[in-house]
């Protein structure tokens, strides 16, 4: 390896990030997002940073505890939410009741940022809102996770905030998958628009919020005033689809579904190899040539089917080329896939000589690959309440402040006392008194 | 109207924007990256007030100005180049040369954040890397972005696009239905996920040099910000061992939630708790012609569901979903969101009037801020148009001196090729 390379190892391994500064220390955020996974992203991607992040559940604990894949559950709490409780503290609050709303005023005065997933409009009619908190409290960025967004025409349509919506809404689903065929058969389930397998709008929705409060962090750092951060988690994942609009206005045209095929760029796609799938890209002339040298097919470079970019992208011919890179593939495997590639291009220099490939991963095929436990992608945590679990780990290495996982998850409740005696100063009897009337 | 619905159409009035100040006025950032991860990053600084300049390669420029939609460019320049760089300077330097280092440090000198997107090293190679560049501005935040990091087993000489962080992460293995292949999302995601992550970063980095005073290199890999994406996969994995499965449609975290086909089209339809579930079966119960199947559960099942919402419209099944309440959305695309007029009042879909291009309609901000909101001020423009501008105002360089730099190529504009050229006169 470069000497960079060894710098930017001994600045950047996050194994002695326990030991550095952190970025947001002493910024405090409250998290009132019950039954929503794009809130806890947001308060996760701060409290990564440094942020103190406590958790408002409701009394018994958030619904979203209960979200158990394969009905997998450990303590009463499912895997998803354990995946993104980490760095927090947990108390439990009822705002149903006037009392649990008073505590809540108390804790946002104190507040740099409030993090909610509730509806932004019903919140201010409890007084919690922003223009309410933010009378006492100017400085204060209220952040509001929804799926249509605080405002316009949509804003009042009644729906409980979730991944699948913000997928549907934001056009992403509608260009992924295959297309129908034409012909009178009924289409397969398949040939339908396609969510990701994951979360990814909620992700995007949380992360989009950590972006926008960090924003308005730094215009309060110049101006002294906090501000309003409204995010649907439908645009946030709308944001990345490529050109949806500016095609729209230019050409008139709509992206449609075009499977492992791509309108833009050719080739550009999984193949089929010995043992699954890899990903190939080689769309300009210098990478196609290149590729072509590769597969042992250097005359196809001068065939007319392939022979410019625009010729490339004809859907009939990317069939034809898919094949031809099947040809070859369908008897390596992705490992020697990637030398054939390496070898070639480690020969070969300039900005347009890139092959790019990549084996489509299972998970556990990502977890056993060096690359990313050397870099501590995943921290395997053992948790007193939890027990033992395998987390993804913040994905930025940095050599100042950097990010970190401190702690994986409470049981609701948890943190009441640190929180309501510590930073409200409520005597213990007052707690439990409290308990009693269910306001925790 | 009620009260909070009064506050936010006045806080967020979108012929108000232009009058408010930008979050992040008077940041700098400096750009050496093609294609998307590294483009992207700083748009969406630029989106909200930071000034960025674009370095290009001369004539040429970045290679994404070629990607264009069934080959088709609008005026001279791909749509698929516009929507990744807008509100940027763009200025043209061969920062392989000499002279151009020199260039490209002088604006890094004057510079809050620099992003890169080359395969890890080559800045450092060339002379113009982190440490190279810290050297003359501590306070320089620097974020390289790359495929597998800038250490590591990977980390050498292995390249990477959208797809190739899809397919390494496991995102791929678990986009698709069972039985089938894997699918590659149809968009560039591996991209712009890195790239908020990225950008996420460089303002946690900006928040701890208002602190500090220092700055700092932020590594980000692609495929790690897409690992970070794949919630309980991990778990999962280390608790049972197993490969999280494709699923479809269906989100078996909250099932029957999914997409479902229906008379018009495709809708979602989303019961994340058992108020939404009570509801959702509810709607499905009064329906369905037989009386509803025996069982705990199975009032619910997808197929249920799939039956519920085959015959009926997706405007329908809106209607039952607020009547019954549980929650629904249509599954959209392109054409819809350009005309829905929800979006344009938020400024989603934003009517930028270019000066160069005229009407140009783009996603706007993400995030809706209320004090200082982000906007589009211009879309990318050609190969070094902005040349004079930064070289001559922010720089001091006289023409002379550009000239000079002009003439051994290490400034220079566009090549005369579609992607790189002015819009023609008509």
């Amino acid at each position: 390896m470069s000497d960079f390379s060894d710098w930017a190892k001994s600045a950047t391994d996050p194994r002695q990030a326990a030991s550095m500064p952190e970025a947001l220390p002493g910024l405090r955020v409250l998290e009132v997002c019950p039954g929503h996974f794009g809130g806890m992203v947001a308060a996760s991607i701060l409290s990564e940073f440094g942020a103190d992040v406590i958790k408002i559940e409701p009394p018994g604990g958030d619904p979203s505890r209960k979200y158990a894949p394969e009905g997998i559950s450990i303590g009463g709490t499912g895997l998803p939410f354990l995946s993104e409780a980490r760095n927090r503290k947990f108390v439990t609050l009822s705002l149903a009741k006037g009392e649990g709303r008073g505590f809540f005023r108390r804790l946002a005065r104190g507040a740099d940022v409030i993090v909610t997933s509730e509806d932004a409009a019903r919140l201010e009619e409890m007084g919690l809102g922003y223009e309410s908190l933010s009378a006492g409290n100017p400085g204060l960025i209220f952040l509001a996770l929804s799926t249509y967004g605080s405002f316009g025409p949509n804003a009042r349509r009644r729906v409980k905030d979730a991944d699948i919506l913000c997928q549907a809404l934001s056009g992403a689903p509608y260009i992924v998958g295959e297309p129908e065929r034409d012909g009178s058969d009924p289409p397969e389930p398949h040939q339908a628009p396609t969510r990701l397998g994951n979360w990814h709008a909620s992700f995007v929705e949380g992360l989009w919020g950590a972006f926008g409060v960090l924003a308005a962090l730094h215009f309060r750092a110049e101006a002294g005033k906090g501000q309003f951060v409204d995010v649907s988690g439908a645009e946030g994942l709308m944001k990345f689809a490529d050109y949806n609009i500016t095609w729209m206005h230019t050409a008139g045209k709509e992206r449609q579904r075009t499977g492992n095929f791509d309108p833009a760029v050719f080739p550009y796609t999984y193949i089929r190899c010995k043992d699954g799938h890899t990903f190939i890209a080689a769309y300009n002339d210098e990478a196609f040539e290149s590729l072509m040298i590769i597969v042992g097919r250097p005359e196809l470079t001068r065939d007319p089917r392939f022979s410019t970019p625009a010729s490339r992208i004809r859907m009939e011919n990317e069939r034809v080329l898919l094949s031809i890179l099947e040809e070859w593939s369908g008897n390596l495997t992705a490992d020697e896939i990637l030398r054939a590639v390496e070898d070639y291009t480690s020969k070969k220099s300039g900005p347009g000589a890139a092959v790019v490939t990549g084996r489509v991963n299972r998970p556990l095929e990502t977890l056993a690959e060096a690359n990313w436990r050397e870099r501590g992608c995943f921290a395997r945590m053992d948790d007193t309440a939890y027990g033992d679990l395998l987390l993804a780990a913040p994905p930025w290495k940095m050599s100042g402040t950097p990010a970190r996982i401190k702690s994986v998850c409470r049981p609701p409740g948890a943190d009441n006392m640190e929180v309501y005696c510590g930073l409200l100063g409520l005597s213990p009897a007052e707690l439990d008194s409290m308990s009693l009337r269910g306001i925790l | 109207m009620n009260g909070f619905q009064a506050f936010a159409e006045a806080a967020f009035s979108l012929p108000g924007i232009s009058a408010k100040p930008e979050a992040l006025k008077g940041i700098r950032v400096i750009e050496l990256a093609t294609r998307i991860f590294g483009p992207v990053t700083s748009d969406y600084l630029g989106e909200f007030g930071a000034e960025v300049i674009k370095v290009e390669l001369p004539l040429r420029g970045d290679l994404m100005r070629y990607v264009a939609p069934q080959g088709f460019f609008w005026k001279e320049v791909s749509p698929a180049f516009l929507s990744l760089n807008r509100n940027k300077l763009h200025v043209a330097i061969d920062v392989r040369l000499p002279e151009g280092k020199d260039l490209f440090t002088r604006l890094a000198e004057k510079s809050d954040v620099v992003v890169e997107n080359l395969r890890a090293g080559t800045m450092d190679e060339w002379g113009i890397g982190y440490l190279q560049l810290r050297a003359r501005n501590p306070r320089l935040i620097y974020a390289a972005n790359s495929g597998f990091g800038q250490w590591g087993p990977y980390s050498q000489g292995r390249a990477s696009y959208d797809a190739t962080a899809q397919a390494v992460s496991g995102m791929s293995a678990i986009t698709g239905f069972p039985g089938r292949p894997p699918v590659k999302a149809g968009f560039w995601v591996g991209d712009y996920t890195g790239a908020l992550f990225s950008a996420v970063a460089i303002l946690a980095a900006l928040a701890a040099r208002r602190r500090t005073g220092e700055g700092q290199l932020i590594d980000i890999s692609q495929a790690e910000a897409m690992i970070r994406t794949l919630d309980w996969t991990w778990p999962y994995a280390g608790k049972t061992g197993r490969d999280r499965e494709r699923a479809g449609n269906l989100d078996v975290a909250l099932p029957p939630s999914g997409i479902y086909r229906c008379a018009d089209g495709f809708v979602a339809i989303s019961a994340r708790d058992a108020e939404e579930q009570a509801g959702l079966l509810k709607a499905v119960g009064a329906a369905a012609s037989g009386p509803a199947p025996a069982g705990e559960g199975d009032g619910l099942s997808p197929d249920r569901i799939a039956g519920f919402a085959a015959p009926r419209t997706r405007a329908e099944i809106l209607r039952a979903s607020e009547e019954a309440g549980f929650s629904a959305a249509p599954v959209v695309g392109g054409r819809e969101q350009y005309h829905d007029p929800h979006l344009r009042a938020r400024g989603t879909v934003w009517e930028l009037d270019d000066p160069l291009y005229g009407r140009i309609d783009e996603y706007g901000p993400v995030p809706k801020l209320s004090e200082s909101p982000g906007r589009m001020k211009w879309t990318a423009k050609p190969v070094g148009y902005h040349n004079e501008q930064v070289f001559g105002g922010l720089l001091g360089l006289s023409e002379e001196e550009m000239e000079s730099l002009g003439r051994k190529k290490v400034i220079g504009k566009w090549a005369d090729v579609p992607g790189a050229r002015p819009p023609r006169n008509e």
